[in-house]
């Protein structure tokens, strides 16, 4: 190997094909993933974030919410996701066209967020749950190690004015002084309404019977 | 040889005053962040067993903390050390002086400047959240410019070399220079400027930090493994025919084996299963390459008692090793299906920057620096410590990586037991993590100390040198005998 041409272009060549082979090539079968119409209902799937969840995803963005949750479901039979209540089934490639940006993460040091709004795996989980669980995560979840975010809070007295609507309704260790409420600044909202809209429920014809087992041939049939 | 070595001798002399103040500027660079970046790893690993800790200040919530610790270590401390050791040995082995060196003073402040912006903004709140990519994207630009500087000097360096033969350290350097720039700009187009849809975005991640590691870092200390085992051990490298095949092999597998890190996730299958074969090719040039370097060692180990670069050279070379078979394993979906979450994923990326490369820079400084700056290690204690460090806590972390990451994944995957359950469970290991880093953090605090003091000494030489005693791998070798290079 004396030719440095040779070498530039070999090296090149390496990752040239990968990029053309993996990236490229993926991109031209998923690159136009559309949403679905589901032809009982009408409905169109996966329905778009709000406005004010894809503020939330920039929250959730900022604050690093990847690095320790994952938003991706493994299917039947492989790991525990179904088990833990993660999903109603594993994630198809169609669920995140919606999404601006996609949280796959790689590590659950925290459980998997890409359900948690879904209401029919998490009875408790609402807005006012997952306040407190950011105020104060260990009054709703103890011995977990997730941290606070009192940043996401205002926490002021409640004279001279009037008593806000979204207050967390806090007791015990976690709640503040008498006469003052906990009050979620924006940010909190965005956030918390972005957590609530992460809920891959409905399942598409096409990805359902793509990734079923095979059937067994029914013995003596047709 | 015995007529040529006076002069080889004086070649090298000039090539490294010439490469003196760029290289000492890279490693001063490196070291700093290699310190900064280490106390943040420790403030984010801290934070999983005690969350309280800093959680009030929302710059240093531990979703910023920890992926501002991974920038400062992988972009400040591995690249800066890579740039350093990188344009030094493509210098030495391209025969030739490394000149007009005042542009990479620029090259250096703009990349410098361009990290600390980036590591700032992930603790403001600009982070992308892609792992590796969370620099805000208003670095991008500076970093591929400084990069493009530094990179044009070593392949420039390379281009007009005095040399008939090109070695195997200036393949793995060479294909470094290119890969980086071309990872970094296709990933911030695809990611960033014109931004792919749903799972593309993922996979386009995937691809970028497998990239970094495998075509970025591990090139980088195989070729100082490549140049450092036979030049302090005065014989070739064993089996040395093959090393191109391997270094082929290596450079086409490494760029496919990223999408190994979807196993089981919402994509198409065929993505994560070229991954797992290309990770299954991976096999053969890890073998080849431990051949080759092993095989040099082989019947030598006594060596490492004399030299501290050695000893850093065959940890970096366990390290390497483990590497290859950890991402092996986590490419069976069997094994995938327990721990590519756990901290044993973690395990993989970490093998492959610190106990493969960053451990190959190490020992690759205490060769250059006493080299460049004519001048001896002040303390033998701080080098015995580093290495003490060092070897411990790469031991320690690879151990508890592992044994954590089983446990994790197993608890995980008992879908009846609850999740704050698991956690109080991983509360031992994540202990055991963050004294790990502790362990290491004190071996680079040992290195910065004494690199400060022979890079920029305060005090004139002979009133401090004497007190100390000398590691014994430090006087220069009387006749370079490693084959095909100058």
């Amino acid at each position: 190997m004396r030719n440095g041409l040779l070498l530039f272009l070999g090296v090149f060549g390496a990752l040239a094909l990968s990029w053309a082979g993996l990236l490229m090539t993926a991109n031209r079968q998923l690159g136009h993933l559309g949403q679905v119409k589901d032809p009982i209902d009408e409905s169109i799937n996966p329905a778009l974030l709000s406005g004010v969840a894809n503020e939330g995803l920039l929250v959730y963005q900022d604050l690093g919410c990847v690095a320790c949750h994952t938003q991706q479901v493994r299917g039947e039979g492989y790991g525990a996701d179904l088990a833990r209540k993660w999903g109603q089934r594993g994630g198809y490639a169609r669920d995140y066209i919606r999404d601006h940006t996609v949280f796959f993460g790689s590590r659950r040091i925290g459980p998997d967020l890409r359900n948690e709004g879904n209401a029919s795996l998490h009875a408790g989980v609402d807005a006012d749950f997952l306040y407190r669980l950011l105020y104060a995560p260990q009054s709703v979840a103890p011995g977990t190690n997730m941290p606070a975010y009192p940043f996401l809070f205002d926490v002021h007295p409640v004279k001279g004015r009037q008593r806000s609507d979204y207050a967390v309704r806090l007791t015990g260790r976690a709640a503040p002084p008498e006469g003052y409420e906990v009050v979620p600044t924006p940010r909190a909202r965005q956030l918390v309404t972005y957590l609530l809209s992460l809920k891959d429920t409905y399942d598409y014809p096409i990805e359902k019977s793509r990734n079923a087992p095979a059937e067994e041939p029914k013995e003596g049939g047709h | 040889m015995t007529d040529s070595a006076p002069n080889d001798r004086t070649e090298q002399m000039e090539i490294d005053a010439s490469a003196k103040w760029p290289v000492l500027l890279f490693f001063a660079a490196a070291l700093c962040w290699l310190l900064v970046g280490g106390v943040l790893q420790l403030g984010a690993s801290i934070q999983l067993h005690t969350p309280a800790f800093l959680s009030d200040c929302v710059w240093f919530t531990h979703g910023r903390l920890a992926p501002a610790a991974q920038n400062a270590l992988v972009y400040g401390w591995g690249m800066n050390a890579g740039f350093a050791f990188g344009l030094w040995l493509m210098a030495r082995l391209s025969a030739t002086t490394l000149r007009h060196g005042g542009w990479l003073f620029v090259a250096a402040k703009f990349w410098n400047l361009g990290i600390l912006l980036g590591v700032a903004g992930i603790l403001g709140g600009y982070s992308t959240s892609f792992e590796l990519l969370e620099m805000p994207r208003f670095v991008t630009f500076l970093l591929l410019a400084a990069y493009a500087l530094i990179a044009a000097w070593s392949v420039t360096t390379f281009s007009i070399r005095n040399t008939e033969n090109v070695f195997a350290s200036q393949w793995y350097l060479f294909g470094a220079a290119f890969w980086f720039p071309w990872l970094y700009a296709v990933a911030q187009v695809m990611l960033f400027r014109v931004p792919v849809h749903g799972v593309l975005q993922p996979v386009v991640e995937a691809w970028y930090v497998q990239g970094m590691y495998g075509l970025w870092f591990v090139p980088v200390a195989l070729s100082a493994a490549y140049y450092l085992l036979p030049k302090i051990l005065g014989k070739p490298i064993a089996n040395y025919y093959l090393a191109p095949l391997a270094f082929w092999w290596l450079a086409l597998a490494s760029a496919f084996a990223g999408s190994s890190r979807l196993i089981g996730g919402p994509v198409p299958v065929w993505i994560p299963t070229l991954g797992v074969v290309a990770n299954f090719l991976l096999v053969v040039p890890a073998v080849i390459i431990a051949l080759n370097l092993f095989g040099t060692l082989a019947g030598r180990w006594r060596a490492l008692g004399g030299s501290v670069t050695l000893r850093f050279t065959a940890l970096s070379m366990f390290g390497f090793v483990l590497a290859a078979a950890a991402n092996l394993l986590l490419a069976l979906r069997s094994v995938a299906e327990h721990l590519q979450f756990t901290l044993a994923a973690e395990l993989r990326d970490w093998l492959m920057f610190y106990a493969c490369f960053s451990t190959a820079m190490f020992g690759a400084a205490y060769f250059i620096l006493p080299r460049l700056t004519e001048r001896e290690w002040r303390s033998a204690a701080l080098v015995k410590a580093h290495v003490g460090a060092t070897v411990i806590g790469v031991v320690f972390l690879v151990v508890g990586l592992a044994a954590g990451g089983w446990e994790q994944g197993h608890l995980l995957n008992n879908g009846a037991l609850a999740f704050t359950d698991v956690t109080k469970a991983m509360n031992f290991w994540f202990t055991w993590r963050s004294l790990g880093f502790g362990l290491l953090l004190i071996g680079h605090l040992a290195f910065l100390v004494n690199f400060a003091w022979i890079a920029f000494p305060l005090a004139p030489k002979d009133t401090v040198v004497a007190e100390f005693r000398n590691p014994p791998d430090l006087a220069l070798p009387a006749s370079p005998t490693e084959e095909g290079h100058a």
